[in-house]
């Protein structure tokens, strides 16, 4: 209290921002890019280079956007088990239905985020409308897209599943006309659209609002169902477009590409400071989570660590994150 | 029974008790006999519950002691109080909604086989027994209790309670949701008990109950015991519950005007609601009363879209509205500032900010292209804040959950002063404030309804009701059971007319929906 | 004014215990008709592909692989009578399968590592218990981690598909030509009827009804939940004993597909999403109906590719259905 007080008192703009909690663990998790980067450049030569770094942060974006669409639903107290199928069923879909020829490259894209779209659809009418628990919902969507997925492409042996990625999404996504990778732009750009959006738009205060309180958002004339259906949306939309640069990157899609995700999804979210019980996290934090994760990991790479360490490191850095957040009481 | 009669049963001496940085009981000093009753009065927040709450093992107190029969010692947890034969009926019901009433009546003595296995079969026999001993035979202890109306859980509440034959037995607000002949009922074992030698602590919002049974009172404030007597007039009582004599002169409700209606509302019927009639004018304060839990909660919901009406129209300003959703609502010019049973689950988004709590129903006007207009919003939001004198340091990063009850109220009502709205919709939002800030509300419905404002108003307490209004709508039953107007409206008024059968027959309500819409 | 009490002069309106069973058990009553018709459809395409009726093999063997859906089914009903969730239950019998293939030929032999993996399972459960009940975290973020962490594990034990099984477990616990598989499926029925009447049960439905209701009648409520997930754990651990009894060499990714089935068992088998209501009966029903799926999709010649999706599409159904069913018994009450 008397904390907050005296810190208002300074004109000094920096302390007034981190003056919230929310904007505390943003900085912290931010630091924590700094000092990973830092320990990795002392432990690995060439680890903080600036070819490495960018493509730390190439990868990174692939969770950088699974983990934007798992933080609008997290925001309003939701999850979406969904992600790792459905990023795999778009990965697919990209190929299959382009082919790997240009000329249907853009239909390809268009279709497999319209299918994000779509799931997301179907997940947000089924929690909004139906009013099925988003764990089960998604659970289940989660399932259908992988039976669907596997079975229409014969456990991806079709013909058709051959096919790579189109050049041109490749360059697209890789390529690197004004010297950092355009996956990069793309990335900042998400990142500075989705901060205003939450930030300082009507519809992102009514996010905020439907998270911390449903009934009371809901009295206030908040369309909690639309609202909801949007953000589930959203949701499969980055799924999707995280299927698109993760095949663009990888040039074919695998079976199982998207397992990973889900679980760095909610990491990303989770060390960047966002409540699980919604209401509250800036997206600026989920930013620097997804980077954390993937840098630690590299970093773990770098230093032989065998892949299973993976699983075991991130869940661990899940459940200490949460020990360390949880703690925070809510106010009231 | 071990009790000796006049004998210390529970004391507590200096607790104190804080939630984060909110103190619920600073010095709590209470002493009970064994063969008294024992009325704790005290508005709402003087922490009466909390002390209960502590006395009966489910809260633990940061300092103090607690002394049964004579000795001190620390309650670890409620199944400690109970073997030290302390029993509770709690203000929030602790009946398991998804058990049956028998799983209810007997979750911590169910009858067991040779086995040592609880014998599901024999528990509804045995749960009769026990509903027929208490005079109750008319529960059914195979229904979920999710199944039975408010009244009748409480009543499975209270069995569960006098069956533990409790040496010390506290109610708290048990009366609240209870019929006049449940109440009696209540009473006539409350004083059985005493004979008995049970020592009995109760609270109660009805000061006619707590003249009637009590033999003693001691009153809270602030979280601290301020005086216990053997007898006590009901002024006095204010005036210790208080801490100074409030004057009881409200505010006088403008002279009315004649003008057509701006709201006309036309056999309204839905969950808990039969058919409910009624004009609304500009400038006018229309009461709503009756004994808690007969639709005036629902009659709210449904005229706010917030609960889904089977029947009936709403007109406003003339023109048929369907409002099956707040935004409805809204757009047809109506606002409302509920306080639910618990004010912070239904009206405050408790994390955010002021602004972002007092601007939530107003952000379409205060955006261009879905962008919010951010000095709009802040010269709106200081607007409010000053017309209704909300005190934050800092309303736009200061959280509502900081801010006292009193100010969190006034946010829950400034969100509707700033939209405009024609018809004010105010469901007990004098509920848990302080008696300043009480006084400040009154005055803001008032002012509102000066300005040309209609006002809905409905308050659990009844003498608000009586005092504020032109006119009062008594509720039973989902229905309206007396309209008092002038003269007619009193406390008593209200009161005689919710007893009141219209065949002058006293009749309970059955298990109809007495549950809150999720 | 009349003192007469208000029960006394009113006739008692109560309802027969026989609607009382049905309205109070239809979502359970609801999963038996459900495995009614997945066995109609059983035998029907069976006998359609083959011209005659399954025999007690064919029986046995769906008792067989219907087992370690069972068992695991039958912890995560536990665990979402509390309102929980545990995912970590596939991690746990990757684990124990992991084990069985590894280190069950040597050391303390095979009723020594049987109970070892049991007591591993305890372990980990516990572990996600103190992190939901203790630590007050979400149970989803909770089991979410440590489903990681375990199937971590299980790949540290296993990191490629091999080992061995040794053919005395499969003998003992999934023999096709001896229905032992049967007296299995009754012990973990028996085990729910006892913890339904036990002090335990009680503390548990209690639990899952209301915490705050619980606390006040005397119901640890931490500790309650502690021991919801212990029991998950021990459970994933024997689904996985069961699991490893009908292979003859082990996968550390054998338990991922169950943490979408055991959930879908669960609610098929009428749980409410919102806690306090679920029966083992009901799961038991959900687990050999998934397993007959699978026999229902290859006699209708379906690519068994296909099969995550109609179990995720029975589990949106059968929560569907749930909500239906709540919502009418409801408005009939």
């Amino acid at each position: 209290m008397s904390d907050r007080l005296t810190l208002e008192q300074r004109p000094a703009a920096a302390l007034k921002w981190v003056s919230t909690p929310d904007r505390r663990k943003v900085v912290f998790a931010w630091l924590a890019v700094l000092v990973l980067f830092v320990v990795g450049g002392l432990v690995k030569s060439g680890f903080a280079s600036g070819h490495s770094i960018s493509t730390i942060l190439v990868v990174a974006s692939f969770t950088g956007y699974v983990a934007t669409g798992q933080m609008f639903v997290i925001l309003i107290g939701g999850i979406d088990l969904s992600i790792p199928w459905v990023l795999n069923a778009g990965a697919i879909l990209l190929v299959t239905s382009s082919l790997g020829h240009d000329s249907s490259a853009a239909q390809a894209v268009l279709l497999t985020l319209g299918l994000g779209l779509v799931v997301g659809l179907v997940n947000g009418l089924g929690v909004g409308y139906l009013g099925i628990s988003a764990v089960v919902m998604t659970l289940a969507m989660n399932g259908i897209m992988q039976g669907a997925a596997l079975g229409l492409t014969n456990g991806l042996t079709c013909s058709r599943c051959t096919a790579s990625t189109p050049p041109v999404v490749h360059k697209a996504v890789l390529g690197a006309p004004l010297g950092i990778p355009n996956d990069l732009l793309l990335w900042l750009g998400v990142t500075a659209l989705v901060t205003f959006v939450l930030s300082a738009t009507v519809f992102g205060r009514r996010v905020y609002a439907l998270g911390n309180n449903e009934q009371a958002s809901f009295l206030a004339g908040v369309n909690v169902k639309v609202v909801t259906v949007v953000l589930y949306m959203l949701s499969g939309l980055f799924a999707a477009l995280a299927g698109i640069t993760l095949t663009a990157y990888g040039g074919q899609p695998t079976l199982g590409l998207g397992d990973p995700y889900l679980l760095q999804s909610v990491a990303a979210v989770v060390i960047g400071g966002v409540s699980i019980l919604g209401g509250r996290g800036l997206f600026l934090g989920a930013v620097a989570g997804a980077i954390i994760l993937t840098t630690l990991v590299t970093l773990l790479q770098a230093l032989n660590m065998p892949d299973y360490g993976r699983d075991i490191v991130y869940g661990a850095v899940i459940l200490a994150i949460l020990l360390l957040y949880g703690r925070e009481r809510d106010l009231g | 029974m071990a009790a000796d009669i006049g004998g210390s049963a529970i004391e507590a001496i200096g607790l104190r008790k804080t939630y984060g940085h909110v103190l619920a009981v600073e010095k709590g000093d209470f002493c009970a006999n064994f063969g008294e009753i024992h009325a704790l009065v005290g508005e709402n927040g003087a922490g009466k519950s909390t002390l209960i709450k502590i006395l009966c093992g489910v809260t633990q107190p940061d300092s103090g002691e607690i002394r049964i029969r004579g000795e001190g010692l620390t309650l670890s947890d409620p199944q400690h109080a109970r073997a030290l034969g302390v029993g509770t009926v709690f203000q929030e019901l602790t009946v398991m909604p998804w058990m049956t009433v028998a799983e209810n009546l007997l979750v911590n003595d169910p009858p067991r086989g040779r086995s040592g296995l609880i014998a599901r079969r024999k528990l509804p026999a045995r749960a009769a027994e026990i509903l027929a001993t208490y005079g109750m035979p008319r529960i059914d202890p195979r229904a979920l209790a999710a199944h039975l109306s408010v009244a009748d859980r409480q009543l499975v509440e209270i069995v569960r309670a006098l069956q533990r034959k409790p040496d010390i037995l506290f109610l708290d607000e048990p009366t609240a949701a209870l019929s006049e002949n449940e109440v009696d009922w209540l009473f006539e074992k409350v004083k059985a008990l005493r004979e008995a030698g049970t020592c009995v602590i109760f609270t109660s919002h009805r000061w006619r109950e707590v003249e009637s049974l009590a033999d003693r009172i001691t009153v809270f404030r602030n979280g601290a015991n301020v005086g216990t007597r053997t007898s006590l007039s009901e002024d006095e009582a204010v005036q210790l519950m208080t801490g100074r004599a409030i004057d009881r002169a409200f505010p006088k409700p403008p002279p009315l005007q004649e003008t057509k209606p701006v709201m006309r509302v036309r056999e309204l019927a839905g969950e808990g609601l039969h058919g409910v009639s009624f004009d609304l004018r500009p400038g006018e304060i229309l009461g709503v009363g009756g004994l808690a839990g007969h639709g005036q909660r629902e009659l709210f919901l449904s005229l706010f879209g917030a609960q889904k009406s089977t029947a009936g129209s709403i007109e406003v300003e003339g023109r048929r509205r369907r409002i099956r959703r707040p935004l409805d609502a809204i757009r047809a010019g109506l606002g409302i500032a509920l306080v639910p049973e618990d004010r912070k689950a239904e009206g405050l988004l408790l994390a955010m900010s002021v602004r972002d709590n007092l601007t939530l129903a107003t952000l379409p006007s205060l955006s261009q292209l879905g962008v919010i207009r951010w000095r709009a919003e802040r010269r709106r939001m200081n607007q409010t804040i000053s017309q209704l004198a909300i005190k934050s340091s800092a309303p736009s990063v200061e959280p509502v959950g900081a801010l006292s009850g009193g100010n969190q109220q006034k946010v829950l009502i400034g969100r509707w002063l700033m939209t405009d709205a024609k018809v004010l919709l105010l469901y007990d939002v004098t509920r848990g404030v302080d008696v300043a800030t009480k006084q400040e509300i009154y005055e803001l419905v008032i002012s509102q309804a000066r300005a040309g404002k209609a006002v809905l108003i409905f308050s659990s307490e009844t003498e608000e009701v009586a005092r504020l209004t032109h006119r009062v709508l008594v509720m039973r039953e989902g229905r309206v059971n007396a309209e008092l107007t002038g003269t007619e409206i009193s406390a008593e008024g209200i009161v005689a007319a919710a007893i009141q059968n219209q065949d002058g027959r006293s009749q309970r309500t059955s298990s109809e929906g007495n549950e809150v819409p999720a | 004014m009349s003192t007469q009490m208000s029960g006394a002069v009113e006739k008692q309106t109560w309802r027969s215990p026989r609607r009382h069973f049905v309205a109070q058990n239809s979502p359970v009553l609801l999963s038996v008709v459900i495995l009614v018709v997945a066995l109609t459809a059983y035998y029907f395409l069976y006998y359609r592909q083959l011209g005659a009726l399954p025999d007690s093999f064919d029986l046995t063997t769906i008792v067989d692989n219907a087992l370690p859906l069972v068992f695991v089914g039958l912890g995560q009903t536990v665990v979402v009578v509390t309102r929980g969730l545990d995912l970590s239950v596939g991690g746990v019998l990757s684990i124990s399968v992991a084990l069985a293939a590894t280190q069950m030929g040597h050391g303390v032999g095979i009723v020594g590592w049987s109970l070892a993996i049991l007591l591993i399972g305890a372990l980990a459960g516990l572990a996600n218990g103190v992190l939901v009940a203790y630590a007050r975290l979400a149970p989803i973020l909770v089991t979410l981690a440590t489903l990681s962490i375990f199937d971590g594990l299980a790949i540290m034990l296993l990191p490629k598909p091999g080992g061995r099984i040794p053919t005395v477990l499969t003998n003992v616990l999934t023999n096709p030509n001896r229905p032992y598989g049967l007296v299995f499926l009754i012990l973990a029925l028996l085990i729910w009827f006892v913890l339904r009447r036990s002090s335990y049960g009680v503390a548990l439905f209690a639990t899952g009804n209301d915490e705050t209701a619980a606390t006040a009648n005397g119901i640890n409520v931490r500790r309650t939940k502690l021991w919801a997930y212990a029991i998950s754990g021990v459970c994933a651990a024997a689904g996985g004993l069961f699991f490893a009894a009908r292979t003859t060499s082990g996968d550390a990714g054998a338990g991922t597909p169950f943490v979408l089935t055991s959930i879908t068992a669960v609610f098929l088998g009428g749980a409410s999403l919102f806690g306090g209501r679920a029966s083992a009966y009901g799961t038991t029903c959900g687990a050999v109906v998934l397993t007959l799926i699978v026999n229902v999709l290859f006699f209708a010649h379906v690519n068994q590719l296909y099969q995550s999706l109609y179990e995720g599409l029975l589990l949106v159904i059968a929560v569907v259905l749930g909500l239906v069913v709540g919502r009418l018994a409801r408005r009939q009450a």
